[in-house]
């Protein structure tokens, strides 16, 4: 009998199940939290949206690529550190090498001139073009002094990235168009590991200082914001980091910009049919091959923005990849095809962090297992994500 | 150029100003090394590594290619060890135990019959390799390892690994000694970890070494705040420790790890209130360099002031002939400026106290073929021998595995005429960084002679 009753009335016990379980959650939490200052659940709170919103801008770049050919890149941790290094490398240096900005220039242009074939760049107007955009960014690389640092670093950077997605998807996703995803996924663990031997040959492996969030009158970094005017009402004081805030800015402009993008604009919405289907797409006369270029060349302008801003705020090394490692709940959870689910997810993502961290952080219950545990969670509730988009194949 | 590049320059350039005969002359070797016995002529000495070169340890473990290889070329430069010359066998594991498994197996079986003497960077590698290395027989120096890798899980057992730095435990044992003994500076200390996670980074939150803190009226909180080395923020960590009462936050972690323990203090405006305090690699250089990028209330780097062991001489104790000579050799190959660090100077001592087993041993048993994992041993245990001529001791006697002697230094910043600590921006040493900015020029300051560790392992 009672068999019968669970099998009759199977989801609303389910359902049931999982709001005692979210209840008891609840009031374990607001166990946790009683003793705690309300400050520090603010501080909590806060650095948790601003942690939140740096692991928003890595999703965004995975979103991307997914959303547009249907691959899940493994290697965006190493396009994150390869595009800071990059930035590194014109922003700490004083005086650029001229060579090495028009070969860094040259590669680039023939390999956006060349995305549709390398046949195209025989015809003179192309060659005009390419030859007129190696002169700008390499004089954008390199005109005047240490004072255009930050024009040097973002014109090499932009390059840099360009030319990593661009080569990334020309010699190895290209060839696989049309072939399982499977065969995709596999092929970013190999770019991975690939970027990996690059950058430690390049670079090396010690952690170097990124100085992008230093306030110029003082030589040091940026003064935190204090929320003093609250200290009353707190009972204690909460912080704001302001390279935080600027990756949060950062991100915020990227989503809007994102969502616009794939929303409003051709080649957005190509992008989208691409990740349908590639053959079809581009039976219909879609430019399939330019447009994976572009997403990776734009991914990888997103990896690096998010590179460099870690590598800005905490120090540039190697590691900064395992942080990509962390994103990957804030992927699903918000949905891997949901521009909007992977700000979602990262802030969600980084508030579970800050909070289990405040509750338990001599068991790495913030970094171990409350990411996970929401994951799974929303997963069994959604298994699509939050945000993401239900398919249905029809057999 | 870049800003360490600059930095490191310039603190090589002071040195050799102090010691002008260094740059004039190629040194003499400093070790006292024994006289050979035997002419190992056409043989090779191979010294065999393997560890973290490209994970979340590189940036400290790199330099040790490069001193090995300089050590290798040094002395096959001229005529070998006693006339054998001296390669290099190593491999990258990625801080990947998998890996580490399986660079030894490929090591023992490639290389069974020389294998006798291995170099390892982790603890965790250790940890992992501990019952093997006794089984096959293979002696392994370490630069620090755990209580379990050299010791056993009972801490009682000792194996066949041997530790050039105090263990981790003990020289948080050593820092508490020192609290106790400079009541003025820490009236009320309470000690909390903000640390890295693993064996390397929970080391010394042991029960006995809180007891044994206890006893010399140090508290130590029970629970360790850990962070990762990927972690933007740490604030909640540090909140976290503030409020269960620490007065000093001690850490075992690496280069950007205490820098951003630093920087949050000064965040939170405590930089004055909680001092910091970790294991010898938060002397590193790198530290000294990442703390710069948050300034204290006295206009210092964030890191200024911080507290660790330091268990051999440093680079800028230039009096030392063996910091002498290491600087020298890291001149004549051009190495980069972020090698100057602790694993290059130590990596040139390992590769002198492996040369001086291997002669010791060939001596006793009468050639290198001879030489098993057994009388490597047997010497290693009956050496007392001054590494580089004082740059470390080498002594493992009565079981020991780990180093004994320690002593306690400080960070701080050169002034402007590099005789001293600078107490301010005013008077420190700042140079160029060759991108616009300045910088501040680290140093370490010894606070206590070399005394004996306290041992907290059983």
């Amino acid at each position: 009998m009672i068999s019968k009753f669970i099998n009759k009335h199977r989801k609303p016990l389910t359902w049931a199940l999982y709001a005692a379980l979210a209840v008891v959650v609840l009031l374990f939490l607001a166990d946790q939290l009683a003793g705690k200052k309300l400050a520090r659940i603010v501080q909590t709170t806060i650095s948790g949206v601003l942690v939140g919103g740096v692991y928003s801008l890595i999703a965004l770049g995975i979103v991307v690529i997914n959303k547009a050919s249907g691959v899940f890149n493994f290697a965006h941790g190493w396009m994150m550190v390869v595009g800071a290094m990059v930035f590194w490398s014109f922003f700490t240096v004083a005086e650029i090498s001229v060579v090495g900005a028009a070969l860094l220039s040259s590669a680039t242009m023939l390999m956006i001139m060349s995305a549709v074939s390398v046949k195209s760049l025989r015809e003179p107007r192309n060659l005009l073009i390419t030859a007129a955009g190696i002169a700008i960014w390499t004089l954008l690389m390199t005109v005047g002094g240490i004072e255009l640092r930050w024009l040097h670093a973002l014109a090499g950077t932009v390059a840099g990235a360009i030319l990593t997605g661009l080569a990334v998807e020309r010699f190895t996703i290209r060839p696989l168009i049309g072939q399982p995803l499977f065969t995709m996924v596999l092929m970013t663990l190999a770019i991975a590991e690939v970027l990996h031997g690059v950058t430690q040959i390049a670079w090396g492996t010690v952690e170097l200082n990124l100085p992008i969030f230093v306030d110029p009158a003082t030589n040091s970094k940026f003064k935190v914001i204090r929320l003093d005017a609250f200290r009353d009402a707190l009972d204690g004081i909460a912080i704001v980091r302001v390279e935080l805030v600027i990756a949060f800015v950062l991100a915020l402009i990227a989503f809007i910009g994102f969502i616009l993008f794939f929303r409003y604009t051709s080649v957005g919405l190509a992008m989208r049919a691409t990740s349908e289907d590639q053959q079809l797409a581009q039976s219909v006369g879609l430019r399939v091959r330019v447009i994976l270029a572009i997403t990776w060349a734009v991914a990888a302008i997103l990896a690096s923005i998010a590179g460099v801003l870690q590598g800005g705020a905490v120090g540039l090394s190697l590691n900064i990849n395992f942080v990509a490692l962390r994103v990957f709940p804030a992927v699903l959870l918000g949905g891997l095809e949901s521009i909007g689910g992977a700000l979602v997810g990262g802030i969600i993502i980084g508030i579970v962090e800050q909070f289990g961290t405040l509750i338990n952080s001599s068991e790495q219950v913030g970094t171990d297992l409350a990411p996970y545990v929401v994951l799974m969670l929303v997963l069994v509730l959604r298994p699509d994500g939050l945000f993401g988009e239900k398919r249905i194949e029809r057999i | 150029m870049n800003r360490l590049r600059f930095v490191f320059a310039l603190i090589v350039t002071l040195g050799l100003i102090v010691v002008p005969s260094v740059a004039q002359d190629m040194m003499d070797y400093p070790s006292d090394l024994t006289e050979c016995q035997v002419d190992l002529t056409g043989e090779t000495i191979s010294i065999f590594h393997f560890g973290d070169l490209s994970g979340p340890y590189a940036f400290i473990t790199q330099p040790i290619v490069s001193a090995v290889t300089d050590a290798v070329s040094y002395w096959n430069g001229r005529g070998g060890v006693c006339g054998a010359e001296l390669q290099q066998v190593y491999e990258d594991t990625g801080g990947n135990l998998e890996a580490t498994q399986s660079a030894y197996d490929r090591f023992t079986s490639e290389y069974a019959d020389e294998l006798d003497l291995l170099l390892l960077y982790s603890s965790n590698d250790g940890e992992l390799l501990r019952e093997q290395l006794a089984e096959d027989e293979i002696v392994s120096f370490i630069s620090a390892g755990s209580i379990e890798s050299l010791y056993g899980e009972d801490g009682m057992t000792p194996g066949w690994l041997y530790a050039s730095n105090p263990l981790y435990i003990n020289q948080f044992g050593s820092f508490c000694e020192f609290v106790a003994a400079s009541p003025d500076t820490f009236p009320d200390p309470v000690i909390g970890f903000v640390t890295w996670p693993g064996a390397f980074g929970l080391a010394g939150t042991e029960p006995a070494a809180a007891e044994y803190c206890s006893n010399l009226g140090v508290e130590v909180l029970g629970e360790p705040q850990i962070f990762l080395p990927t972690d933007t923020d740490i604030l909640t960590q540090v909140q976290n420790a503030i409020d269960a009462g620490a007065t000093i936050i001690y850490t075992n972690s690496l280069a950007s790890g205490p820098a951003l323990i630093a920087g949050t203090l000064v965040d939170l405006g405590m930089e004055d209130e909680i001092a910091l305090a970790g294991v010898n690699w938060v002397m590193d250089t790198s530290v000294g360099i990442l703390g710069q990028r948050v300034l204290k209330s006295n206009g210092l780097p964030s890191v200024d002031g911080i507290y660790g062991s330091m268990p051999f001489l440093w680079w800028t104790e230039l009096s030392s002939p063996g910091v002498q000579f290491i600087t020298q050799q890291f001149q004549i190959n051009a190495r980069t400026p972020a090698e100057q660090n602790i694993a290059y100077l130590l990596s040139w001592g390992s590769v002198d106290s492996i040369i001086e087993t291997y002669i010791r041993t060939v001596n006793a048993v009468g050639s290198l073929d001879a030489v098993t994992g057994a009388d490597i041993r047997a010497t290693v245990e009956s050496m007392d021998y001054a590494i580089l001529g004082g740059l470390l001791h080498h002594r493992f006697e009565e079981g020991m595995r780990d180093a004994t002697q320690n002593r306690i230094a400080v960070l701080k910043y050169a002034n402007a005429d590099f005789s001293g600590a600078a107490t301010g921006p005013d008077d420190a040493m700042m140079i160029d960084d060759g991108a616009g900015g300045q910088l501040f020029v680290p140093i370490v300051v010894p606070l206590t002679d070399f005394v004996p560790a306290p041992q907290l392992r059983g």
